[in-house]
């Protein structure tokens, strides 16, 4: 029954909240008290048991649950030190929906259930007001979810081998489009609010999503996966460079963050490439580390990039060695066991990782810099997401524990 | 019968694809409904089938009764658009009869030429809110329909989500702001 909840009630906290939204004492307290019980279900539920309560069946991975868990503490993180211009409820009125819909999608036992449950969530995001048009907001959402269904169906239908191959390359490519990363860049309006941006898809659903396909994606092409993980290598090498290099010379700062979660997912995806332990355990610290410091940080960057009042204290350096991955940062336990998985596979792929990892540092300086000079609230959080940050980083074995690797 | 519930489907996804009026998408919507129907009970799935007809049959209820009261069929320009129809309609026949094998071809050629054909209506450059909705109605509908080359035809779970997003986006209202 846990996973059933684990939908249910961030669902119920987010309707609450949005029922009592004209009273934002009440639709806090409401949606954060389901809220947290939802969290209770999701770090009691049981890995791997199917549950067919409601007549679905659901099933919460290791993996997913680690990752639903880190979502849900982000977003606690966030909500609680949420900075002043923004109104609580309604962060967590938004957050709650996506929690609700990334439990239902790590549950979700076939592809289908998943992108319909992708099409729930990016309708219910373009509905809201927002900067970019409505049909501006659903295309990549849209595109992913015709191309991954297109995809299960060249993957479950007989024929050529040609056909599975095919169904390979749109499952990558449709897992590119519901990011939002190279080549579905989504459209980023640097002065829209953070729910109705492209940054939910890439830096809070994203993780989840990604775990999700990627796990169907085993069982429906199983006779490609060295073309599958090739695909994502290339992909995630291409997405570090033109992330990394596109954070750094980039004119707006909110872009910059943007393009800075182009470039980590570029890690990741390398990491579910390489398909072997190292390169798992690699990805889950990189989506950790998104989910807990990255993301976090950017919400924290908003005010101080509107105001145009970077700076050089010692507090934004230690966010830019963090954004870098350096040690004792959790990117950095991440990095040395992608290199050590690449090294297995083929070592010239660790030599070319290797390189693109030196491009991370400019970006992350600037990075760094457009935090500004961080008080109360935020200061509290970047403390809260660094310390997080480091913890993952020198003791990375209980959480890739937690997610069974 | 199967045959032509398939080019049914395909006739009223293009439809969707070359329609700006409330008339010619809610048309569209309720061919397409209809054909996933038949297929569905064709194919012995008559749980799955009353669920479709129910969600897709609500939505194009409701499609009739919002946007502008035309039908809005092949507006000046859309050429392009019945190219696409065509083109796509032609590419899934092939690829459903000719590169995949085995039975349920009508099946496979539904759920190709509507997943195609509604991804690309939501991609087509300033297009209408009442557009883009009708199409995600089709598009989560044949995402069910395809379910049922996995095999899992008779789980009616896909279908359940499938029907209830149809009714969600008939019931959304885009605010004249957010449709830029």
């Amino acid at each position: 029954m846990q996973a059933e909840l684990a939908i249910g009630l961030p669902a119920a906290g987010s309707l609450c909240a949005t029922v009592l939204r004209a009273r934002p004492r009440a639709a806090f307290a409401a949606g954060a008290v389901l809220g947290v019980l939802g969290l209770v279900a999701i770090v009691l539920a049981t890995p791997g048991r199917p549950s067919d309560q409601l007549g679905i069946t659901l099933s919460l991975s290791p993996e997913s649950r680690a990752l639903l868990i880190a979502a849900a503490a982000a977003l606690a993180l966030v909500v609680a030190l949420a900075p002043l211009l923004v109104e609580r409820a309604t962060l967590l009125r938004w957050g709650l929906a996506g929690l609700a819909g990334m439990a239902a999608i790590a549950t979700a036992t076939s592809i289908e259930i998943i992108v319909l449950v992708l099409l729930v969530l990016a309708v219910l995001q373009a509905a809201a007001a927002g900067k970019r048009s409505f049909a501006i907001r659903l295309r990549g959402p849209v595109l992913a979810v015709a191309v991954l269904a297109l995809a299960a169906a060249f993957a479950r239908n007989d024929g050529p081998p040609i056909l599975s191959r095919l169904a390979a390359v749109g499952l990558v490519a449709g897992l590119s489009a519901a990011l939002g990363t190279l080549p579905y860049v989504h459209e980023f309006d640097p002065e829209e609010r953070t729910s109705t941006s492209p940054i939910p898809w890439i830096a809070f659903i994203g993780p989840v999503l990604a775990l999700a396909v990627l796990t169907q994606a085993r069982e429906l092409v199983p006779s490609d996966s060295g073309a599958f993980g090739a695909m994502l290598v290339g992909l995630g090498l291409i997405n570090m460079v033109w992330g990394s290099l596109a954070s750094w010379r980039t004119e707006g700062g909110a872009a910059a963050w943007h393009y800075s979660f182009m470039a980590d997912w570029g890690l990741a995806l390398c990491g579910f490439g390489v398909a072997i332990a190292d390169g798992r355990r690699a990805a889950l610290l990189v989506l950790l580390g998104m989910l807990l410091s990255r993301l976090p940080l950017y919400l924290w960057s908003r005010q101080s990039l509107r105001d145009k009042r970077p700076n050089d204290r010692p507090i934004n350096l230690l966010a830019a060695a963090m954004l870098a991955g350096s040690a004792p940062f959790a990117g950095f336990a991440a990095r040395v066991l992608l290199l050590r998985g690449a090294t297995q596979v083929y070592w010239p792929l660790a030599l070319v990782i290797g390189l693109g990892l030196l491009l991370w540092l400019p970006p992350s300086l600037r990075l760094g810099r457009s935090l500004g000079l961080p008080r109360g609230r935020q200061a509290w959080g970047i403390g809260i997401a660094l310390t997080a940050n480091v913890v993952i980083g020198l003791y990375p074995q209980p959480f890739l524990s937690l997610a069974g690797l | 019968m199967s045959e032509v519930a398939a080019f049914a489907a395909w006739f009223g996804a293009a439809v969707i694809v070359l329609s700006d009026g409330r008339r010619g998408l809610a048309l569209g919507l309720a061919v397409t409904t209809a054909a996933f129907t038949v297929l569905a009970l064709v194919g012995g799935h008559a749980v799955a089938a009353a669920v479709l007809a129910f969600g897709g049959g609500f939505a194009a209820v409701q499609r009739s009764r919002t946007g502008p009261d035309v039908w809005g069929l092949m507006p000046p320009g859309s050429t392009p658009r019945l190219v696409l129809s065509i083109a796509g309609g032609l590419l899934a026949l092939w690829i459903s009869t000719t590169l995949m094998t085995g039975p349920g071809a009508p099946l496979r050629f539904a759920a190709l030429s509507v997943i195609g054909l509604m991804g690309a209506r939501a991609l087509i450059e300033d297009a209408d809110p009442n557009a883009v909705l009708t199409a995600i109605a089709a598009l989560a509908l044949s995402v069910a329909i395809a379910a049922g080359l996995a095999g899992t035809g008779a789980a009616p779970a896909p279908y359940v989500v499938a029907a209830v997003i149809a009714i969600g986006v008939a019931l959304i209202r885009v605010r004249d702001t957010d449709a830029g």
